[in-house]
């Protein structure tokens, strides 16, 4: 297997992760501690431009031009490796950084533009970041950490079917990089079992998308849905309690529309959804509400929590505890 | 006697299509066999009109009409095709880049509008947002705990132990002139100007 770096990682701020499910960030920062990798977080990093790049509305040489003003952010910190939380980044920045490395001519237009903008600093050269030795989803960081995760303390998960949703744009786009399978996608499934919790493996429609497809859920939403829900019903037959998850929109697409779909479709799931670092995190005592964030998902997990004896307590916000490296 | 005329240009959108920027060197539009992979496993194609496999041919045929339908709007980008394909064509790629040459053209621009609040935020903040057009509807189907979480981000962040969202105001500068020089903001307010 390909050598996955555990220091000097720019912790790829996400969109969607900050807004819809911030205790996923705040999961795989608890998990980087314990686990000893070293990483920044970095205030001048942009978004990747993804949700916008696939609404259509940002072209590729826009898109690619940000991407090297986010590479320069990572170098310039040094930190050259980086690591997201979020499909859509992982993808877009592995094609950009594709794109820089090989493209002369494109390389070349967008370091005149940037020179020309003043922002010459930012330049890029070949071979500045290599997507396949530099860019990394954070389950991967962890993947290669999963021996130590071995050691922690582990809840019981026996009660519970466990099942894994592997994001197209990890494993779909990129595919010859991808750890653990295309086809039947593991990485979730190995990082899970690697601390005691064993899941479902394959099932009907694995591969499914989540069926957010960027626009399709906002303006073609009948259709969007009709997906969600063919997986979430493959899911029902194979009883699944919980769903892991690695990318914010997949798990936005199946928390907040699950009620949405059982109303419309006059039928019961009760899945619990959770980011395999969410996941992972809990299972390390991390505190439900300070570190996972449950408090801004659509379908309630306190339930799934009572069930593993974990009595959550919500405790009024601290003042003056902010966390920024940059 | 009859004879054939092939049509010289015939192979002009496709190149087009590979010499796009989007397209990697990689891309192997040429070398599709119409076996029909992408579309048995396109989730577009199990609940629209939308047919990968057909799209190709139409490109592979020189059909610039393909550039204007309709049904390639269903695509949801989910790249199954990409990863299927025996001959590493990726009809998920031709598909954006088709949709990219009508939006060129100032075709299809009003499936842009509704987004263009995405790029905005963009521009404003240096990180894209949920398109306001629809922010209602997302409030009706996600119920009003979703709504007190967007009026309430900067308390759950903190409670997390992040800090704002918000990036320092020279960054926000860079981003701005970024997205001038590569020619994004004035497609921006070409598309908020088209009818």
């Amino acid at each position: 297997m390909k050598k996955i770096p555990d220091k000097d990682i720019l912790l790829f701020k996400s969109c969607l992760v900050s807004v819809e499910y911030p205790g996923v960030e705040s999961s795989t920062a608890f998990l980087f501690d314990k686990l000893g990798v070293g990483y920044h977080r970095d205030q001048r990093q942009s978004c990747c431009t993804g949700l916008g790049h696939y609404y259509d509305l940002f072209d590729q040489l826009s898109t690619t031009a940000l991407a090297a003003r986010n590479f320069w952010v990572a170098r310039d910190s040094g930190n050259p490796n980086i690591a997201v939380m979020c499909a859509t980044c992982y993808a877009i920045l592995k094609k950009s950084a594709e794109i820089l490395n090989k493209n002369d001519e494109a390389r070349e237009k967008i370091n005149g533009l940037l020179e020309e903008g003043g922002l010459g600093k930012m330049v890029y050269h070949k071979g500045d970041i290599d997507p396949h030795k530099n860019i990394f989803h954070a389950a991967e960081i962890l993947y290669n950490k999963k021996d130590l995760l071995k050691d922690s303390p582990h809840l019981d998960f026996s009660q519970f079917n466990i099942a894994t949703h592997h994001a197209c744009h990890y494993c779909k786009v990129h595919y010859e990089d991808t750890i653990g399978g295309v086809r039947h996608p593991m990485l979730l499934d190995e990082l899970a079992a690697s601390c005691g919790a064993e899941t479902v493996g394959w099932y009907d429609q694995k591969r499914l998308t989540c069926g957010a497809g960027f626009r399709q859920r906002f303006t073609n939403n009948d259709l969007s849905l009709q997906v969600t829900a063919e997986k979430l019903l493959s899911l029902k037959e194979n009883q699944t309690d919980i769903m892991l998850h690695m990318c914010p929109n997949c798990q936005m697409q199946y928390d907040r529309y699950q009620p949405v779909i059982e109303k419309k479709q006059n039928v019961k799931f009760n899945i619990f959804h959770l980011n395999i670092a969410q996941f992972l995190a809990l299972n390390m005592g991390a505190d439900p509400y300070r570190v996972l964030g449950i408090q801004t998902h659509t379908v309630p997990v306190e339930p799934l929590l009572k069930k593993l004896g974990i009595e959550p307590v919500k405790t009024p916000v601290e003042n003056g505890k902010i966390k920024m490296d940059h | 006697m009859r004879t054939l005329k092939l049509n010289e240009d015939s192979s002009k959108l496709a190149k087009e299509v590979i010499g796009d920027l989007k397209a990697s060197p990689s891309l192997e539009l040429f070398k599709c066999i119409q076996c029909g992979m992408c579309t048995s496993l396109c989730p577009g194609a199990r609940y629209s009109d939308y047919n990968p496999r057909e799209m190709v041919k139409r490109v592979l045929d020189g059909d610039e009409s393909v550039i204007y339908d309709d049904d390639i709007w269903n695509c949801f980008y989910c790249y199954t095709c990409n990863s299927v394909c025996p001959a590493n064509n990726s009809a998920s790629v031709v598909n954006q880049i088709l949709r990219q040459k009508a939006i060129n053209e100032g075709k299809q621009t009003d499936r842009l509008s509704a987004f263009l609040t995405y790029g905005d935020s963009f521009l404003e903040i240096g990180i894209g947002s949920i398109p306001a057009a629809f922010f209602d509807v997302l409030v009706k189907d996600f119920g009003p705990e979703w709504l007190d979480l967007k009026m309430n981000l900067d308390d759950v962040r903190k409670e997390l132990g992040l800090g704002p969202v918000t990036l320092p105001e020279d960054s926000v500068e860079e981003i701005n002139e970024i997205l001038k020089i590569t020619g994004f903001t004035r497609k921006m307010e070409k598309i908020r100007g088209s009818p």
